[in-house]
């Protein structure tokens, strides 16, 4: 890689099938920007650089023999530490994982491996993915590579921040309430989270079990697709894996969103909680290039914002308490305050609270089942506005900031957060696009019409050069 | 579902969650019971006795 220039995968996988690029050289330019950013960026807790060049020069070496093996075949990721890596400290950003060394890898790690990526280190994350920017952890929060005074969102910021800067040009993340869209939004990537059991959970730390999706961030929608094609498919470590077969995720890239209908929440992002100028902007702006490209746009009215977040909410608080209850009786002290007050919510919520969002959980999802018949896609805000100031995130803005991408949660739907531009404050605001359950190709299909046809992909954050 | 919960219930609460808390931590608890119960409070809708929890399943293949 030379130069300041930072390829998508998918740009770096052509020249290294071309033998254009070399993997050990694409590795060492990660690293370089590991080592001149991560002490402003604190994208990862942990660093693997002997093993990242050991295997960029075995991709290296194969590449030449043989040729690349797919499109991931020496390319560069990071993967959110709660994702155990086999002989890689796997710390949850806790003090009671500070010496945990996993004896296997978990299954997203162990595909992403197989399909030949290096891998440079783990990312920072939320302790055990939740809570939000904590000081009072092993290592600092990961920061907004568009202003290092901002937050990232989470708890997948590390991976948003390694990816936005060119750290890597890939990662995992992981999502129970937003948690690989919110940092995509807020960090101007692209992140999904796909369809419920479609990437196993096996191997990776719970929040809530029956909102935890696993996902793949990067640059673009394309990147995202790419990565997914390597860890879709049916695990029976993971009780809650798909098992049905797995299409080309980029099979339709490419065909435009002519003919496609698109459904607008209005309501969720301009009533139920309203979105920042800039955001509104962003999402008017994308609504009427997507019309222009021929898509068709109607209107969907669901349910109001709050009753998702909190049907997602009582259901998230309640399987998180769950988890953790035993480390919640005897080691509350050696979480982080953040983590500490949301296990405490557990105790505020009854058994029949529980099971009463669980069946409100079916009506919503048929309720977007039924708004959904017509249409291909439906659209909304990612997130509210541009990344706040870091020491500036409430503790307790589950009650009265609704989340926009809680809902596809608690649907299981898949969702993808891209970059709709820029806010008054040059930062990245996002717009969400949402398919039926497995149509994760026509989610990329229009995720990636819609950055071919702006120019939101062509700056990275000055910090990491500008362009992209 | 009251918008406020006593001292002695919410100790009732903590005991059973095995929750060891101080009283600041008790008191900020307190102070976001009625967000918590606002979103019970939501979840509940009109609806009958045979409205299914989403997570009713059947048996497949590999269970038999």
């Amino acid at each position: 890689m030379a130069g300041p220039a930072i390829p998508t995968i998918a740009e770096a996988a052509r020249q290294i099938a071309a033998k254009q690029l070399s993997p050990v050289e694409l590795t060492r330019a990660c690293l370089d920007r590991v080592k001149s950013l991560d002490d402003r960026l604190h994208a990862f807790v942990h660093l693997t650089e002997e093993r990242a060049l050991a295997e960029a020069r075995a991709a290296e070496a194969a590449i030449m023999a043989g040729g690349a093996k797919g499109p991931l075949h020496g390319i560069p990721i990071g993967l959110k530490d709660i994702v155990d890596t086999k002989g890689i400290p796997t710390t949850c950003q806790s003090k009671i994982l500070q010496d945990n060394i996993p004896a296997s890898d978990a299954t997203c790690a162990e595909k992403l491996a197989a399909a030949g990526t290096v891998l440079i280190g783990k990312t920072t994350t939320h302790e055990f993915a939740d809570g939000g920017p904590s000081f009072d952890l092993p290592k600092p929060p990961a920061r907004n590579p568009w202003n290092t005074e901002h937050f990232t969102a989470g708890s997948s910021s590390g991976t948003g921040a390694g990816v936005a800067a060119g750290l890597v040009l890939g990662g995992i993340g992981t999502d129970t309430g937003g948690s690989i869209r919110g940092p995509a939004a807020l960090c101007g990537i692209a992140g999904i989270k796909p369809t419920y059991g479609l990437v196993s959970r096996a191997g990776v730390a719970p929040a809530a079990f029956s909102l935890d999706h696993i996902g793949p961030m990067a640059w673009t929608a394309e990147d995202c697709a790419l990565m997914l094609q390597a860890l879709a498919g049916h695990d029976p470590r993971d009780p809650a894996s798909a098992d049905r077969p797995v299409p080309d995720y980029t099979a339709l890239l490419g065909s435009g969103v002519k003919g496609l209908k698109i459904g607008v929440i209005h309501h969720f992002h301009e009533v139920d909680y309203k979105v920042s100028e800039g955001t509104q902007r962003g999402i008017s702006a994308a609504i009427a290039t997507l019309r222009e490209l021929g898509a068709e746009i109607r209107e969907v009215q669901l349910s109001p914002l709050q009753d998702w977040q909190a049907c997602g909410s009582l259901i998230s608080m309640t399987e998180r308490a769950a988890a953790y209850e035993e480390w919640a009786r005897t080691r509350l002290g050696d979480f982080g305050e953040r983590v500490q007050r949301r296990l405490q919510l557990g105790a505020l919520v009854s058994g029949v609270d529980y099971v009463q969002a669980v069946r409100r959980r079916r009506e919503l999802r048929a309720e977007l089942k039924a708004a959904m018949a017509g249409l291909d896609v439906v659209l909304t805000a990612a997130a509210p506005g541009e990344a706040p100031k870091i020491d500036n995130v409430p503790i307790w803005d589950v009650f009265d900031r609704p989340s926009f991408t809680i809902p596809f949660n608690v649907a299981g739907y898949p969702a993808i957060s891209v970059c709709a531009g820029y806010g008054e404050g040059g930062l990245p605001v996002a717009l969400q696009l949402v398919a039926k359950p497995f149509a994760e190709p026509t989610l990329f299909r229009v995720a990636d019409a819609f950055e071919k046809a702006t120019p939101f992909r062509n700056t990275r954050p000055a910090l990491a050069g500008g362009s992209a | 579902m009251p918008a406020d919960i006593s001292d002695q219930a919410l100790e009732f609460l903590l005991a059973r969650a095995g929750l060891d808390l101080t009283d600041a931590q008790k008191a900020e608890l307190k102070s976001v019971y009625a967000g918590v119960a606002a979103m019970a409070e939501r979840v509940r809708k009109p609806r009958g006795i045979m409205v299914e929890p989403a997570h009713a399943y059947g048996f497949n293949e590999e269970d038999l």
